[in-house]
């Protein structure tokens, strides 16, 4: 049932993109555009400083079966969330101590949303991104109450759905942070070194959509139903193996594609991509370790036949919640090189010579490299 | 407007977690049954469904039913609550629903072992109802002390995917301890209940008389039945310490005392009597290839006539619930990993006993060497033995 949440997220990104696309079209075409206010992408960077710990308590919440810590909701045991005596909160037990922690912080990121909306209000010329930002806090509004629903109603499912509409929350705020940014505006008339096909920014789409699904089916094995067959659950996990290496192989060819674009705000993340799926990767084997031992085709590992899984073990619990953490972390950097890949497709005026691309691609050196890039990176704004 | 009515649509088909009212019957057990004795067990099944709740509850309200056979308490209600239902916490961080949170995805709701994510495990979850243990410290067909499922609880067994609890709170390891003996003695008075339906009262394709339909009140025949086997089960569990092995006190030996020892195990290692190498192979390397079972698999494959391999055969038994019939292979012994712990007084009990369930055999403890069975002090020299075969790699 966690596919709603995925529909939910789908519905609030795809809305968002909608906008982004229409308005990037329409303001490649304007001969000037004034950059957005720096107190709204310090705003917009802030919440996604914010809201990635955020996913980090929130998983550790769901690691240790504390989601239940505190009953009620939105106060804590009967006060205002901000009024419950902190040397309770801090002293008492791990569960309280991550939960009521959890709701703090979150209430926090909702005061930074309110905020980016009045700034984007006063500060923000284009209308577009004020809607964004409006759509910023409607989100996370949706979040909390999610939140709220999953502990007043005791239900595991909201809790699947909470936990999956954070990471779509999260790669929004990244995407708005890209998109309040000043380089946002030196795209304008540049000329790039690769032609933006419709293809390249499929494959890159791609990725995002690819490794939300994984979060998807990973929150389906996280929050398993009690009652659930276990043909379903293998055929989840096999899915979510599976879908994992062809992520991996995606990340590489749409590195592969724009390694020598010229562009470091797009090769960089892409390369980062490759490095970040194969930590995933690894983070998921050890998850599936110390929560089900060694799998039997690993049995080769060395220790393995003598492995213990310790329950709630801190280490544990850490590999666990990294591997969610890290989850949210492909989903927003991918959602990043795709919209700025939107950004040059639409902005940027087609190629320069072929010749001069050749002579790029013969020199790999990374210091010609940051060579080129400084110079394609200069903004011309036509 | 969108998004209201979209949270309103989203709410109406997220729904809530699905609804666990009852324990799920033992279907596996009842076809095997209807194989067995020939007949229709779907009425029996059904009546002894509706007895098993009256008397154990559900799995949000387990019961614990009284038995005067019993003469002491097998379980804390108390407990049962605690580790029944769904998760959740308290403020001073007591947390409720335990087996939901730590077992019941290799376990089951009901202890069948056939979880979400048992399909992965090798061996299989252990499925509780049958009322047998392998690891304990008491006779092979006895019920296990919950001293011993607390050890393993605590303990865990390593190179599976059973895992050490010891970072949890005692009052929660008691807790699940209790509710593991609730879901055991739960499933194997349902299992016995279905059997005597089918061989004592009368339940086929037609509903027996009145007096002879199952019922969780002892005023009929039909309930003193279940009394019966009620009390047989209570009893069982609650005798359990009687039947503890007791452990002669191994000599500490060393230098060419010890050599000595070793050789001599190795003798009985590969000798007629204990004849270890006969399945873990001379090396004790596990390498034999094996085609045997353990009795969890046998109850719905060999035992009813039906060959484990035969898919046709095992398929209705798959879709009631059974895991795919695996073989049971015996354990290497040179990796130095005992599931059951490797120390003198299990590696004692488990060559005395055998391991429960499994097609692991007992040697008989004798007084005086007469080939049929081995003296303590044999059984020692066999487990110095085995105890240097798993560091001498």
């Amino acid at each position: 049932m966690s596919w709603a949440g995925w529909l939910l997220s789908i519905y609030f990104v795809g809305t968002a993109i909608k906008v982004v696309e229409r308005n990037m079209a329409s303001e490649s075409t304007l001969a000037e555009q004034k950059a957005s206010g720096q107190l709204v992408h310090r705003l917009c960077l802030l919440l996604v400083c914010l809201v990635w710990p955020l996913i980090w308590v929130g998983g550790l919440v769901t690691t240790y079966d504390a989601g239940m810590a505190v009953p009620d909701w939105p106060g804590t045991y009967g006060y205002n969330l901000f009024l419950y005596p902190y040397k309770t909160w801090l002293l008492g037990p791990f569960d309280l101590f991550i939960e009521h922690g959890h709701r703090l912080l979150g209430a926090v990121v909702g005061l930074v949303a309110i905020s980016l909306v009045i700034s984007a209000h006063f500060k923000e010329s284009r209308r577009w991104v004020f809607v964004l930002t409006l759509g910023l806090l409607v989100a996370v509004i949706t979040q909390g109450l999610l939140g709220g629903l999953r502990v007043v109603l005791g239900d595991r499912t909201l809790a699947m759905v909470h936990g999956c509409f954070g990471p779509a929350f999260f790669a929004l705020c990244a995407a708005t942070a890209v998109i309040t940014s000043r380089r946002w505006n030196e795209y304008l008339g540049r000329q790039g070194v690769i032609r933006v096909g419709s293809g390249l920014v499929m494959l890159f789409a791609a990725i995002p959509a690819l490794s939300y699904t994984q979060l998807v089916l990973g929150a389906q094995l996280r929050h398993v139903q009690p009652n659930a067959s276990p043909g379903i659950f293998a055929m989840i996990v096999a899915t979510h193996v599976i879908m994992a290496f062809l992520l991996w192989f995606l990340t590489a060819v749409a590195w592969l594609k724009i390694r020598r674009c010229g562009d470091l705000t797009l090769s960089r993340p892409a390369g980062l991509l490759i490095g970040l799926v194969a930590v995933q990767i690894a983070l998921g084997v050890g998850t599936w370790v110390v929560n089900y031992g060694w799998p039997s085709i690993l049995a080769w590992v060395p220790g393995s036949a003598g492995f213990l899984v310790r329950a709630k073990g801190f280490s544990d619990s850490i590999i666990v919640t990294s591997h969610v953490a890290t989850g949210s972390l492909i989903l927003a950097v991918s959602v990043v090189v795709w919209i700025r890949l939107l950004r040059v497709r639409h902005c940027c005026k087609g190629t320069i010579d072929p010749a001069a691309t050749e002579r790029e691609d013969a020199d790999s050196s990374p210091k010609n490299e940051q060579k080129t890039n400084v110079s394609l990176l200069e903004p011309v704004i036509a | 407007m969108r998004i209201p009515s979209l949270i309103i649509v989203f709410c109406l088909f997220v729904g809530c977690d699905s609804r666990i009212e009852t324990f799920e019957p033992n279907e596996v057990f009842s076809l095997a049954l209807a194989k067995a004795r020939s007949t229709s067990t779907d009425l029996a099944s059904q009546d002894t469904s509706r007895v098993v709740e009256d008397l154990y509850g559900t799995p949000d309200e387990p019961r614990w039913p009284e038995s005067p056979a019993a003469k002491k308490a097998v379980v804390d209600e108390r407990n049962l609550f605690r580790a029944s239902g769904p998760v959740s916490s308290e403020k001073d961080g007591t947390h409720v629903g335990l087996f939901r949170e730590h077992c019941v995805t290799c376990h089951a709701l009901e202890g069948s072992g056939a979880g979400p994510a048992s399909v992965f495990q090798d061996p299989y979850p252990r499925d509780f109802r049958h009322g047998v243990f392998k690891w304990k410290s008491t006779e092979r067909g006895k019920k296990p002390t919950h001293r011993d499922i607390r050890e393993l609880l605590t303990k865990g067994i390593p190179g599976t995917a059973m895992p050490s609890f010891a970072l949890l709170a005692p009052e929660d390891l008691d807790a699940l301890v209790d509710y593991v003996v609730f879901l055991s003695t739960r499933g194997e008075v349902e299992r016995r209940v279905t059997a005597a339906a089918i061989d004592e009262l009368d339940y086929g394709d037609t509903a027996p008389i009145a007096e002879l339909i199952l019922s969780s009140q002892g005023d009929t025949e039909g309930g003193q039945v279940v009394q019966e086997l009620v009390d047989r089960v209570h009893e069982d569990w609650a005798e359990a310490e009687q039947y503890e092995v007791a452990v002669p006190s191994f000599p500490e030996l060393s230098g060419e005392q010890l050599v000595a020892s070793v050789a001599r195990g190795k003798e009985f290692f590969h000798g007629k009597v204990a004849n270890c190498a006969g399945c873990h192979g001379p090396a004790g390397d596990g390498s034999l290839p094996t085609l045997d079972y353990d009795d969890w698999t046998k109850d719905y494959t060999t035992r009813i006539g039906l060959t484990p391999d035969d898919r046709e055969a095992m398929k209705p038994f798959r879709k009631a619930g059974a895991l795919r019939p695996r073989t049971i292979a015996p354990r290497t012994l040179r990796d130095g990993v005992f599931h059951g712990g490797g120390d003198s007084a299990s590696l004692y009990r488990r060559i005395t006993q055998g391991i429960a369930g499994t097609p692991m055999p007992a040697v008989e403890v004798v007084a005086e060497p007469n080939g049929k069975g081995l003296t303590t002090g044999q059984i020692w020299d066999l487990v110095r033995y085995v105890q240097q075969l798993s560091t001498s790699q």
